[in-house]
């Protein structure tokens, strides 16, 4: 059997060792549900609130700031809706700022505001996938209530000026958020120098278990809830506690916060060699998305003449796990938005790869696929009917 | 090692060592189809269920989709089509389409009828050509989910300048059951009179019908603070119930279209709850409905002659879970009157029955059960073909494209151009007997690993065989040579297909030899179809562009 190499870090991450031994007590004796008052419960109770404070150090929030949800999409969700609700039971105006290169759970929920009467204006971005700040301080207006923009794309790894956006919003007085799902654990965030209002991190995308993800709410933001039951995370999302997981995801960010700086350096590195690899190796390949300013895990490429799903299995049979942008592989065949809104065509949207690094990459890794995808690109040129002429 | 994506062991195989793959240098025929370009789900809508009518289907008209919606039309195309054309009918109505249009159904698995009852839950509906259809398989109606509920109507009619004399009527009028029962009156006995100082509005009730003539009265007094005229005119048999209002008129003839012709019901009452559209049905069939549970076969039944209406009527039903059949009855005469062509509404099953009895108030203790073949779910209505007929069709052919994917054809439908590009060469040789035969053949493909697979299974399924074997290699061969294909690559077993039926027209042409007319025909569809593709291409182009320039 062939070499596996998993290069999909940016869909899912494995959970790591070192964090399935912590969380693994929390399903067998200390089971306790943090509502009840026995000392089982006390018990997993102060292991969520450890946890709570191990997330907010991270990203320098107060504890009673974090609400713990089961998914980044729902995160995203409880900021967009739950704003945007509140807002409406102030009777006050609905007007929303998005990106054009927002996650499908941003794009839809801003869809479906959409639809319940709140405006919604999506940004539009460069080549490289950044949003100019000047532009969101000219989409603000009177009725604005909130500005909701991805901290580093999920497809393109293109990092957004977060901070002097978050200072634009700050000195209009609307609520900002942002989808560091992608981000959070890699890259250094602080909410109170970025001056961010709301923030989305996700667990699985750091090492950490899946079904867990948390909500920075800034003390004193108006946010409506949209589970309603026992009150747990303040009334914010009431649902039995997943203490296991939490205690998961706040290992993870131990560990990010100890290993960050090193990581993103062996990372960033990894990632520059792939990079320039690629572009040295292969012709008629193009880098999507900054060559600086993006996640030092990720490597979004578009190849001449060639198809996306094409890519994706004959890479699978010679054991490397990637992702594309392109139609075919998507269940509605339409080429991803995020491809499309950084200036690609269709088509070229169609030949696009990801690859993203993760904690067990290795150099050795890198070399091996540098090998093996130059001779996968030119084999599928070798059928494609375009190969050598412009269309 | 098992499935590799969604794909077959064979499909990989294919696409991992393609045969007869690379560019042919001097080929006899070149077939190219297919464009790399991904476009925006297109879609084939049958709105009233007739081509007829989707070509009177402007731009930003809002047709009913596949999810329950109202989608709006983006674009109306249309194109010359001679050839075989499909009549499909089920109880809701009548569908004309080609045969490689898409539908969503379920397809029922050989044997007992009952299985689409007993089983239901575990057939799933996806999309299957109209061609692969059979009398008795399930077709699926959308039931309209828009939901908005108003609590109130305002009448934005301005009240004339010289106007001293009308009543004032309230600025807004609750928009409770009262109100819409007097709906459902006006759609089926109501007209407006609409003349220079004598506007008002008019119910013709049949003389026994006092019972409706008092419930108008009492909804006009204590609604519009307007006491209605009421003549009885026993000789011709009528009661004439006359609403003096010129604003209120006016505001009706708004709402509803005058004539019985031109009745609709506005967008604002189709999307009201289910629970508050019981009372314009009870109105409406009060009018022109009847109901007959006496007889052996009980039946209801709603007659109305604006086309409209009647499909409205079928979609407000679908939403209280009620099926009914629409039938058509041509103009006649009888008795020296004319009468219109006129559509029927009939509710004849049982189930339905009950529930649009305990909607009119009416007891129905059912006598006979009777079998069920139509059903619901939260999102459709299931019901079976009982009429498939194919006829042939020469003229234009309509086709819309609709905001947010869906309706009668599916995403599916974007299949045709979803990216992927086949070039085939052939080279033609003489066998023994003088046939022509393909003596060799090559492909170069732009596309998924789907594409790939069929491209190169088709040069393995064409080479050696003469002409008019080639030619009869359909998407079923290609398909079953992978041992299957995932329902959403289907289309690139088509494009197979079409790129060697193209490479032998090119062959055919090129020697100038006469070209049978399917092949003709399917060059020219071809065609169009690359025409169009590149039309909208550029119109995208030019869009981004744009918007890359702000």
């Amino acid at each position: 059997m062939t070499k596996k190499i998993y290069l999909d870090y940016a869909a899912t991450t494995p959970v790591d060792p070192r964090v399935v031994k912590e969380m693994i007590p929390y399903f067998t004796e200390k089971f306790g549900n943090t509502m009840s008052i026995h000392s089982f419960g006390q018990e997993a109770k102060q292991a969520l609130e450890e946890s709570r404070e191990v997330v907010a150090g991270l990203m320098g929030a107060k504890s009673s700031e974090i609400i713990f949800t089961g998914s980044a999409t729902e995160s995203n969700n409880l900021a967009l809706k739950g704003i945007a609700l509140a807002r409406r039971s102030h009777g006050g105006g609905g007007h929303i700022i998005i990106s054009s290169i927002e996650h499908p759970c941003v794009m839809e929920s801003a869809k479906w505001l959409e639809t319940q009467g709140f405006e919604i204006t999506r940004l539009p971005v460069d080549k490289y996938g950044l949003i100019d700040p000047e532009e969101v301080k000219k989409a603000i207006k009177k009725e604005t209530i909130l500005v909701s923009i991805i901290h580093a794309s999920n497809e393109i790894g293109t990092i957004q000026p977060i901070e002097e956006i978050g200072k634009i919003c700050r000195e209009r007085g609307v609520y900002f958020h942002t989808d560091a799902a992608q981000s959070f654990g890699k890259i250094p965030i602080d909410v109170n120098k970025m001056k961010i209002d709301l923030l989305t991190a996700s667990s699985h995308k750091m090492y950490g278990p899946k079904g867990v993800a948390c909500l920075f709410v800034r003390e004193g933001t108006k946010i409506e809830p949209l589970l309603h039951g026992g009150g747990h995370e303040a009334g914010l999302r009431s649902s039995t506690v997943n203490v296991g997981a939490i205690v998961g995801f706040a290992e993870a960010c131990k560990i990010a916060k100890k290993e960050m700086g090193k990581e993103t350096e062996r990372l960033t590195k990894l990632r520059d060699k792939l990079i320039k690899g690629i572009l040295a190796k292969i012709p008629d390949s193009y880098l999507n998305g900054h060559p600086q300013k993006r996640l030092p895990n990720n490597v979004n490429f578009w190849f001449e003449f060639v198809e996306g799903e094409s890519m994706v299995i004959q890479l699978d049979l010679m054991g490397i796990a990637a992702s594309t942008g392109s139609a075919c592989s998507s269940a509605k065949l339409e080429p991803s938005h995020v491809l499309l809104a950084i200036g690609l065509k269709p088509e070229e949207a169609h030949g696009s790869l990801r690859l993203s690094l993760g904690r067990w990459i290795t150099e050795k890794d890198i070399n091996y696929v540098l090998k093996v995808l130059p001779g996968i690109i030119k084999k599928l040129r070798r059928i494609s009917p375009f190969k050598g002429r412009r269309y | 090692m098992g499935k590799i994506g969604p794909y077959t062991q064979k499909v990989i195989e294919y696409f991992k060592h393609p045969k007869n793959m690379g560019r042919m240098k001097n080929p006899d025929g070149l077939g190219k189809v297919g464009n790399p370009v991904c476009l925006l789900p297109k879609q084939n809508i049958h709105i009233n269920n007739s081509l007829r009518t989707i070509d009177k289907i402007t731009l930003a008209e809002r047709v009913l989709s596949s999810d329950g919606r109202y989608n709006k039309v983006n674009k109306a195309t249309k194109r010359n089509y001679s050839g075989q054309i499909l009549t499909i009918k089920n109880k809701l109505g009548r569908v004309q389409l080609t045969p490689d249009h898409l539908i969503l159904a379920i397809k029922l698995p050989k044997g007992d009828k009952f299985l689409r009852t007993k089983n239901k839950k575990q057939l799933t509906p996806a999309w299957y050509h109209a061609e692969d259809l059979k009398k008795g398989d399930i077709s699926l109606y959308p039931i309209l989910k828009e939901k908005d509920n108003l609590n109130c109507i305002a009448i934005d009619i301005p009240k004339p300048k010289w106007d001293f004399k009308s009543k004032e009527l309230p600025n807004k009028i609750p928009l409770n059951s009262d109100l819409l029962r007097l709906f459902g009156y006006f759609l089926s006995e109501g007209h407006v009179q609409d003349k220079p100082c004598r506007t008002f509005i008019s119910f013709a009730l049949n003389i026994n019908e006092e019972e409706i003539v008092k419930d108008i009265n009492s909804i006009s007094q204590s609604l519009f603070n307007l006491e209605p005229r009421i003549k009885r005119l026993p000789k011709r048999k009528t009661i004439r119930v006359d609403l003096y209002s010129a604003r209120l008129a006016r505001f009706f003839k708004q709402l509803f279209g005058n004539g019985a012709e031109n009745k609709t019901t506005p967008d604002f009452i189709m999307n009201l709850p289910s629970r508050k559209q019981t009372a314009l049905i009870y109105g409406l069939w009060k009018g022109d409905g009847y109901i007959n549970i006496m007889r052996s076969g009980a039946r209801a039944g709603f007659v109305t002659i604006s086309h409209t209406l009647a499909h409205q009527l079928k979609i407000l039903l679908l939403r209280q879970k009620i099926v009914p059949s629409i039938y058509i009855d041509k103009k006649r005469k009888s008795h020296g009157v004319n009468h219109k062509e006129s559509y029927r509404i009939h509710v004849g099953q049982r189930d339905s029955l009950i529930k649009l009895c305990s909607i009119l108030g009416v007891k129905y203790i059912p006598r006979s059960y009777s079998s069920v073949d139509s059903w619901f779910d939260k999102n459709f209505c299931y019901t079976p073909i009982t009429q498939i007929q194919k006829s042939n069709y020469e003229g234009k052919i309509f086709n819309l494209e609709v905001f947010d994917s869906h309706s009668f054809t599916s995403e599916a439908f974007c299949l045709h151009n979803c990216g992927d590009v086949m070039w085939l060469y052939i080279k033609v040789g003489k066998n023994k007997k003088g046939e022509e035969f393909i003596k060799d053949i090559k492909f170069e493909t732009f596309g998924c690993v789907a594409a790939i697979a069929t491209s190169s299974v088709i040069t393995d399924l064409a080479k050696g065989k003469t002409l008019n074997q080639a030619l009869k290699i359909d998407r079923e061969e290609i398909v079953k040579s992978l041992g299957g294909l995932p329902i959403i690559k289907i289309h690139c077993s088509v494009l197979a297909a079409s790129a060697l039926s193209e490479a032998i027209y090119d062959y055919l042409k090129k020697k100038k030899r006469e070209i049978p007319e399917r092949l003709e025909k399917a060059h020219q569809r071809i065609e169009e179809e690359k025409k169009e593709i590149n039309q909208r291409y550029k119109e995208w182009i030019k869009l981004e562009e744009k918007m890359h320039k702000k």
